[in-house]
């Protein structure tokens, strides 16, 4: 009766982490700027996290824990790789933009601010 | 024994509702806030809270083995992570966005920005006093 009772309850939980994975998808698809998408994302690595820890324990494979460790580093370096991509973007085209200036690291130091 | 079971049964199944209440307010807030900024907070919860909820739940449920001590680096992991991603995307924002003073305050330096609290703590302490 409990594997019964198990398996419905992570059936269940699966189907409602599944349709929270679609809305964050459609925040990643209207996100105004890149910052809003990278933060869609974010949140639907760590629900397929979740999704992919209930299935560990649903087929009783232990090994897929591993998968999802692994998925929550590269989901982490992920988004910081893209944060650190864009920042390099944003600083070349403006440098490209105002090219008339003889100076080259003035970017940075306006871009803490 | 079959007790036990019940117990765990239903522990488990609070913590994992919780998660899933803690998920679900994430997307709630992410929608409704209006900028990026506001909508980290509500996205860096459920990076933390939600998970850990979720996977404490799934180590009731699996007991003690070496499934769940993984299933706790999981969540330890995302403790250390989850506030150095928020950090990096604020700084893209703040790195990215030409007119960011029209949607929130910015101060040039720490200099203006304790010059302006100070202004405001006087500005209370004259009110009050002339009340």
């Amino acid at each position: 009766m409990f594997t019964a009772i198990y398996h419905y309850l992570y059936l269940t939980v699966l189907i409602i982490l599944a349709a929270m994975l679609f809305v964050c998808l459609l925040r990643a698809v209207k996100g105004p700027r890149v910052a809003d998408r990278l933060v869609a994302v974010n949140m639907m690595g760590t629900i397929v996290m979740v999704m992919i820890g209930i299935l560990a324990l649903m087929l009783n494979e232990g090994y897929l824990v591993d998968v999802s460790l692994v998925y929550a580093m590269i989901s982490f370096l992920a988004v910081v790789i893209l944060s650190k991509v864009y920042i390099g973007i944003y600083e070349e085209n403006r440098h490209k933009a105002d090219a008339s200036g003889p100076e080259e690291k003035g970017g940075m130091s306006d871009g803490t601010v | 024994m079959e007790l036990f079971e019940w117990i765990r049964l239903i522990v488990g199944g609070i913590f994992i509702l919780c998660g899933l209440v803690v998920f679900f307010t994430e997307l709630f807030g992410v929608f409704r806030f209006r900028y990026v900024l506001n909508r980290m907070h509500a996205a860096a919860m459920g990076d933390t809270l939600g998970i850990s909820c979720c996977l404490i739940g799934l180590i009731i449920f699996s007991g003690i083995n070496f499934t769940s001590l993984k299933l706790l680096l999981i969540v330890i992991f995302l403790w250390f992570a989850s506030p150095v991603s928020s950090h990096v995307l604020a700084r893209l924002e703040v790195a990215t966005n030409e007119n960011l003073s029209s949607e929130c305050s910015v101060y040039e330096d720490l200099e203006t920005l304790q010059a302006d609290m100070a202004a405001d703590e006087h500005d209370a302490d004259g009110k009050g006093g002339a009340l």
